[in-house]
């Protein structure tokens, strides 16, 4: 907004996710293939809360990767995160294996949960692989709510499977099922009886989680909780009368190409840009973006005519593009 | 966790910043606030070596300093006839009941019967997890297994050294999601408080940057140079008329805290920063009223009792000029607030709202409104 507007100008909104610098305090090996790093702030002021199945954005240069916070969750000096080296990967896990050392700084943002654990008398955990990061503070929780939780543990072997250490306090509680001791985890077994009062949680690699989705659609609706490594495959948008186009944010330097059927806002958000919004459907003014090229197809009830002619702003909930491209101040 | 995505350079990602809670209506019932959290339930000079009884968080609870400077949070009242312990008297770390003598220990365990040799089974008062951190007294209300570790919120405005602080207390007959969303708000300022603005907030508003972690959420903005209000000047001695750069900083910190922060720069060539921190915590009493305690804090004129009593008009006449409105919002609605439209300058209020909903689907076992599936990409 620049000045000399008239008096009473609209305020704009920008969201953003909380942005860090922290400092590596620790480095250490865990297991085969994965190492962990604990985060402080460089003054040791306090954290942002957080709660277990919550995850931090590392931010590496040009590229950023998720990863759980698997630390103490009343630990409000110190994160700890845990990393599996991917030689197959895009890069983002061998430069943290091979540059990132004690002391150095790095960029986080976040805390956020998409996998929030909810109270319940029991708890069924299963992890596969790395994705025992998110269930390590998980089971310190249920322990202290009180749930009777069992967690079942799978991994390709022993020796690559990360906090077995910090497991075996729970005795029989934990079940470690290496894969090339006992193949694959039981699942038919451990999700046998659909039961009231028990929430699955579930997080590893898609196959595991495809599993587990089928073994519990016997179960009541919403009793089981799944973290995705990876987007899952969805089917093709029906193709209607729209055309699809092209949104380009100006200052994420992010262009999104939007396909019939979805909104602008969704198709951002599943590029990792999210603007704030709350009805989804153009009246509240709360996702309102100022446009800075192109001629929106204006499909809000908030807009005045001249405001729409004027093309300089428009709620990205519900409205599309007349022209092939627009260019938003995101 | 494993790596997943090259997502480049992102200017936000909040992927469920949509889901408006299923309505602030939702949160409005009997007690709409998560236990497992740190309250203030006092200042650390309203606890001392006699028993002082405290209504807050749905609970009568009885406040007393030990003998070795501890401070104990008991709930008040005796489980044998109920009568409020806070009636009774200290001995040395000991609780002795007006009615009929029972004892209790600082940790609540009953220790003398005096009618009978024997104390009898269940003869317990329940005992809180206290931190005090002057110049407030924490108390955990929740599991006190789930607090292992926690701290309360870090303040060092008001432990480290080069600040003045002021502050008091107040109670309001409104729920305490309405003081959040109250303080989360800078629009409704010229319109209450228009007085004890700048010409920043009216003629030149600058963006709003709401910044998201998973349970906390803050706005900042930074002002063109704009002259200073009446106080502004009064209470910093810079010159009335003269332009400065101002910045302020507003943080939902946990459901029982708000910060704000509020910059004066000062003019060239030092640009000393001038800081006031206004802290109020919020402490609910029950679902339709809240006690607010209070500290306002400044790095400048700290010798300076007059600036003292300004400042404490400024802190005290916002709040109390807020109060009617904020009151008759809670008589309109009865406490289910259920707002019907929210604006974008609302984005930092209903984060908050959103925050508290979440932590309260934790706490209690069911999921969070509207949820997507988890998913990551």
């Amino acid at each position: 907004m620049s000045s000399g507007e008239a008096p009473n100008a609209a305020m704009l909104t920008v969201f953003s996710e909380r942005r860090s610098d922290l400092v590596i305090t620790a480095r250490e090996t865990r297991a085969e293939g994965v190492v962990s790093l604990t985060l402080a702030d460089p003054g040791g002021a306090q954290l942002p809360g957080w709660t277990p199945g919550a995850h931090i954005d590392l931010l590496l240069d040009d590229t950023v990767r998720q990863y759980s916070l698997c630390g103490p969750p009343g630990d409000q000096h110190t994160w700890r995160i845990a990393v599996l080296l991917d030689p197959d990967g895009r890069g983002g896990s061998k430069r943290v294996h091979q540059t990132l050392k004690t002391g150095d700084q790095v960029a986080v943002r976040g805390p956020r949960n998409h996998f929030p654990l909810h109270a319940a008398p029991r708890h069924i955990f299963i992890a596969g692989g790395i994705g025992i990061t998110p269930i390590v503070p998980m089971i310190e929780v249920a322990t202290e709510a009180g749930s009777d939780w069992r967690l079942y543990y799978g991994g390709r072997s022993r020796a690559s499977m990360a906090f077995l250490d910090e497991l075996e306090p729970y005795g029989e509680q934990v079940t470690i099922w290496p894969d090339d001791e006992k193949g694959l985890l039981p699942l038919d077994d451990i999700l046998a009886d659909p039961a009231e009062g028990v929430l699955v949680y579930c997080c590893g690699p898609e196959g595991l989680l495809a599993a587990a989705e089928q073994r519990c659609a016997a179960w009541p609706a919403g009793a089981l909780h799944l973290e995705r490594f990876s987007a899952k495959p969805q089917p093709e948008p029906a193709a209607g009368e729209e055309a699809p186009f092209e949104v380009v944010c100006q200052r994420s330097g992010l262009t999104v190409t939007v396909p019939p059927g979805q909104s602008i806002i969704d198709a951002l958000d599943e590029q990792g840009v999210s603007v704030l919004s709350s009805c989804l459907e153009g009246v509240c003014g709360t996702c309102e973006t100022q446009v800075l090229e192109g001629i929106p197809d204006h499909r809000d009830s908030l807009l005045s005519e001249d405001e729409r002619e004027a093309n300089e702003y428009m709620m990205v909930c519900v409205s599309r593009s007349k022209s092939g491209r627009l260019v938003l101040d995101l | 966790m494993k790596a997943r995505d090259e997502l480049g350079t992102l200017e936000a990602t909040v992927t469920d910043a949509r889901y408006y809670p299923a309505g602030p209506a939702d949160l409005a019932g009997s007690g709409n606030y998560p236990l497992n959290c740190w309250y203030v339930v006092a200042s650390s000079d309203e606890v001392g070596r006699s028993l002082l009884g405290r209504q807050v968080l749905g609970r009568r609870l009885l406040l007393f300093r030990r003998r070795d400077g501890q401070v104990a949070v008991l709930d008040d009242r005796c489980p044998h006839r109920a009568a409020p312990l806070s009636m009774g008297t200290l001995d040395g770390d000991q609780v002795v009941c007006r009615y009929h003598g029972f004892t209790y220990a600082a940790d609540g365990e009953c220790v003398r019967v005096p009618s009978q040799r024997h104390v009898p089974y269940g003869a317990q008062v329940r005992s809180y997890p206290v931190y005090e951190r002057p110049p407030f007294v924490w108390v955990w209300p929740g599991n006190p297994a789930r607090r292992r570790g926690t701290e309360p919120p870090d303040l060092p405005s008001l432990r480290e050294p080069g600040w003045a602080v002021l502050g008091g207390s107040l109670e309001m007959a409104v729920n305490y999601m309405l003081l959040h969303d109250n303080a989360l708000d800078r629009t409704h300022f010229p319109y209450v408080h228009p007085h004890r603005i700048h010409r920043g907030y009216v003629e030149d508003p600058p963006p709003l940057q709401v910044e998201v972690a998973e349970t906390t959420v803050s706005y900042s903005r930074t002002f063109t140079p704009a002259p200073l209000a009446d106080w502004q000047h009064e209470a910093t001695g810079l010159p009335a008329g003269q332009e400065y750069t101002q910045r302020e900083t507003g943080t939902f910190v946990s459901p029982a805290l708000h910060v704000d922060e509020m910059d004066i720069i000062g003019p060239e060539p030092e640009r000393q920063l001038f800081r006031g921190v206004f802290i109020r915590a919020f402490t609910p009493v029950d679902a339709g009223r809240t006690l607010i305690i209070w500290r306002g804090a400044r790095n400048y004129a700290q010798g300076d009792e007059s600036v003292t009593e300004r400042l404490r008009e400024v802190y005290e006449g916002t709040m109390t000029e807020d109060q009617p409105l904020l009151e008759a919002i809670q008589a309109t609605t009865g406490g289910k607030v259920g707002y019907q439209v929210s604006a974008a300058a609302d984005a930092a209020a209903i984060r908050a709202y959103q925050i508290v909903e979440s932590l309260l689907a934790e706490e209690r076992g069911r999921p969070a409104l509207r949820r997507r599936p988890a998913r990551r990409d």
